[in-house]
């Protein structure tokens, strides 16, 4: 529990918030994800499942997460949209067993980096190719080759290999966003000096 | 002609689909009567369920997809005529079943595993039949005579004849007295099969409630059977043999059953009677038939899509590209959409919403089944099969909208509008009655004005053979066809004289080209030169050159004449009008 204290600790020093958003399809494995990076003092803020999509969201002494799922024949989608503004890291997962939804996650992928609130910006994208444990789960190589990872040549960008039941692979993503936040920190504040 | 083709882009569907998998040799031979998804293992993931025609003989399968692979298999023993998954029964867990209609039978599954099999009930035998089988068990009729009597039977009797009947009445004389030996024992059955196959709600309307099958069978009957005893709670009776088939509603409650049939007419029944309530007359045979909402769309052989009310008044009607080969329903609760899924024959699916032509999704192969619905954890998931046994996902993309717009080509829409006709005006009514009373004389002057015009046509034509100046050889020996081009700004131009021999079969030989021109005006480097043998049909363009010698800005008739080898009158003549030299000579 609570693999994210240390960077939350490391933040909270500067007295900083750091909105993360954690996207995917339904299914993915977010929720489990976010579980697991869960300080155990964390509280959840509110959930809204009712209106045909459900956004999670809890906060830890300086993290705000966001969650949500990028499903359904989106009517709400708009709803998710007005989030990115917000977002200063980005968590997409990816059920690497789904290879029918493959496309829908790419799709929804490129409209998220086409997004005018994203676009433009350098923010750190972290993909987890979650239930790698399943047997016809693909790597996470054939994943970043099937959603076209190379082709984000203007955002920091990793992709991890994870089991968020057991937690497998989740620490090695989380040390490099945490790296990228410092990074961009550290830049942040050499602008305004 | 430019708007037109745009639009069809637009049409292109490639920007509202998502290619999800296409296995090209998936080895899937099905109809859309026989797919079907459903979430089989009640884990929130629907699978699709396929009943595989193999090769027709054999390999036949019900087969279960998750995702993009096969999750298992099961042999069929028959050919399966529909496919439906359908809730037994109210307790936990509900899983549904699957129901394999094929041949008399109907195999139900569940979980995947042999569960029951309902028999048709047989059909009644004719008494005369049955005598001449008692008979023929005592040995007390020779099978020539028992073929007389059957064949009687055949041509005239109400009841038709038994299969066994039927097959005796095939064989040979030598292969009678063995058959009979072979069969008298057992008592003759008359068994009918599955056309179609359907499921209706026992008495709630809920997504996941209980669900009765539905049967269409050979005999031109209609069943409907109880989900949990299997026992036959309605039979209805048709005119015809059911070939597609759609139920809305509840059985207990109210319900309606619209069925193709094999007459080209379309019944539909209902609850509390059995007879159908109402008939749709086609004017070619259903191919496709699928409800929306109240309304009916069938597809016909002959490229037509119709729509229909339920109770049988025509809507509209649509001219199609190519013949349909199947057709299904695009429901879309969630954003409520609903349209009509139409396969071509050319490798097209068009969809449409009511008349209007929405989008086109072109396939590599031609499908033979459509399914959509929720496949896997995705609500707008477009299957096809093809005709080459390739399996075909797609997925409608989160952000496509279809145009509300008529995008069909044919009568644009102003024509239907009623115009706002201005009333009849004196002059009108004065001119009418003029007209009425001096018909004839109009008439009259009007065919002497024609007389006069066709005199004056004839005479020009005269005159134009007289002095031989037409492009078109009159003579029947030689019938030739020439146009000339000039092209070039001058001094110098280029002449091409297209020729041809406009004969059937013959061939022209021995013909010569001349030109005439003021020599003060044109030099010409050729002007008189013979002309190959002209095969009939093709086109010789022949070519020279023409200089201008003026620099005055004044141009000339050339005039052209193709002659024949001995004979002064030309066969064919031409003037060309040449442009005004715009050019300058380089010196
Ligand atoms: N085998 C396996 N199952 C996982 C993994 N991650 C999540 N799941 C399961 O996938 C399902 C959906 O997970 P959930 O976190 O609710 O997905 P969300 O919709 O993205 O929030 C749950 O049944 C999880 O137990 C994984 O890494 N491996
Ligand atoms: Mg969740």
């Amino acid at each position: 529990m609570g693999l994210f204290d240390k960077l939350a600790g490391w933040l909270g020093l500067k007295k900083k918030e750091v909105n993360v958003l954690c996207l995917g399809l339904d299914n993915s494995g977010k929720t489990t994800i976010i579980n697991q990076l869960k300080p155990s003092n964390a509280q959840t803020q509110d959930i809204v499942p009712t209106i045909g999509f459900s956004i999670e969201k809890f906060k830890t002494s300086s993290l705000c997460f966001t969650v949500f799922d990028m499903s359904g024949q989106g009517r709400y989608r708009n709803l998710w949209e007005h989030y990115f503004k917000e977002g200063q890291a980005i968590i997409f997962v990816i059920d690497s067993s789904d290879k029918l939804r493959m496309v829908v996650a790419k799709e929804e992928l490129d409209t998220l980096l086409n997004h005018p609130d994203v676009k433009h910006r350098r923010i750190p994208i972290l993909f987890f190719a979650n239930k790698m444990d399943l047997k016809d789960a693909l790597s996470s190589v054939k994943v970043s080759q099937l959603l076209c990872l190379e082709n984000i040549k203007d955002k920091p960008w990793h992709i991890c290999a994870s089991d968020a039941v057991k937690g497998e692979g989740l620490q090695e993503g989380v040390d490099w966003l945490q790296e990228q936040i410092a990074q961009s920190d550290q830049n942040d504040e050499n602008v305004r000096q | 002609m430019s708007a037109g083709s745009s639009e069809m882009k637009d049409l292109m569907a490639s920007s509202k689909w998502l290619d999800a998998h296409y296995d090209p040799v998936a080895n899937l031979y099905t109809f859309t009567s026989c797919v079907a998804l459903a979430d089989l293992h009640g884990d929130g993931e629907n699978k699709l369920v396929v009943g595989d025609l193999g090769t027709g003989l054999c390999n036949m399968k019900l087969k279960v997809y998750r995702g993009t692979g096969l999750l298992s298999e099961n042999t069929l023993l028959d050919l399966p005529t529909g496919l439906v998954s359908f809730l037994m029964e109210q307790h936990e867990p509900r899983t549904p079943a699957v129901a394999v209609a094929s041949g008399p039978f109907i195999y139900v599954y569940k979980n995947l595993r042999p569960y029951f099999k309902f028999t048709l009930p047989p059909l009644e035998v004719n008494p005369l039949e049955q005598d001449l089988w008692s008979q023929a068990k005592e040995d007390m009729i020779d099978p020539m005579s028992l073929k007389e009597m059957l064949e009687s039977i055949r041509d005239k009797a109400d009841i038709p004849l038994s299969a066994r009947s039927l097959r005796f009445l095939m064989l040979d004389l030598q292969e009678m007295v063995t058959f009979v030996n072979l069969h008298k024992e057992q008592p003759i059955r008359r068994q009918t099969v599955i056309t179609c196959i359907n499921t209706l709600k026992k008495n709630m309307a809920d997504e996941d409630a209980v669900s009765c099958l539905v049967i269409g069978t050979e005999s031109k009957d209609v069943y409907v059977l109880d989900p949990e005893a299997f026992t036959i709670l309605s039979k209805m009776t048709l005119p015809s043999v059911p070939t597609l088939m759609d139920v809305t509603g509840q059985f207990d409650v109210e319900f309606r059953i619209t069925v193709a049939c094999r007459d080209g007419n379309i019944y539909i029944l209902r609850r509390d009677s059995p007879k159908p309530k109402y008939c749709i007359e086609l004017s070619s045979h259903p191919v496709g038939l699928v409800r929306i909402g109240k309304n009916v769309v069938v597809g016909c052989a002959q490229e037509t899509l119709h729509g229909y009310t339920q109770k049988g008044k025509k809507l509209w009607t649509t001219y199609l590209p190519a013949p349909v080969t199947t057709m299904g329903l695009m429901d879309l609760p969630c954003r409520g959409f609903q349209a009509v899924l139409v396969a071509l024959s050319n490798c097209e699916v068009h969809l449409y919403r009511d008349k209007n032509l929405l989008s086109i999704i072109k396939t590599p192969d031609v499908v033979t089944s459509i399914c959509f619905g929720r496949y896997g954890r995705e609500d707008g998931t477009l299957i096809m099969t093809t005709k080459g046994g390739g399996l075909i996902v797609k997925i409608l993309k989160r952000t496509a909208v279809f145009d509300e717009r008529d995008t069909a080509p044919g009568p644009p829409l102003a024509q239907s509008i009623r115009l706002n006709v201005p009333k009849k005006t004196k002059l009108y009514v004065d001119q009418t009655m003029r007209e009425r009373e001096n018909a004839v004389a109009m008439h009259r002057a009007f065919q002497m004005d024609l007389s006069r015009l066709r005199l004056a046509a004839a005479r020009a034509y005269v005159k134009a053979l007289e002095s031989s100046l037409t492009p078109m050889s009159a003579s029947l020996s030689e019938p030739l066809k020439m146009n000339a081009v000039v092209q070039g700004l001058g001094p110098s131009f280029k002449l091409t004289l297209n020729i041809q021999n406009t004969a059937a079969s013959r061939p022209v030989m021995n013909l010569a080209i001349c030109f005439l021109y003021d020599e003060k005006l044109y030099s010409m480097r050729t002007a008189f030169f013979k002309i190959p043998l002209l095969v009939p049909g093709l086109n010789y363009p022949i070519d020279t050159f023409v200089e201008c010698l003026s620099d005055k800005g004044i141009s000339d008739i050339i005039k052209v004449f193709v002659l024949r080898e001995g004979k002064s009158a030309p066969l064919l003549t031409a003037h060309i009008n040449m442009p005004v030299s715009e050019g300058l000579a380089l010196n």
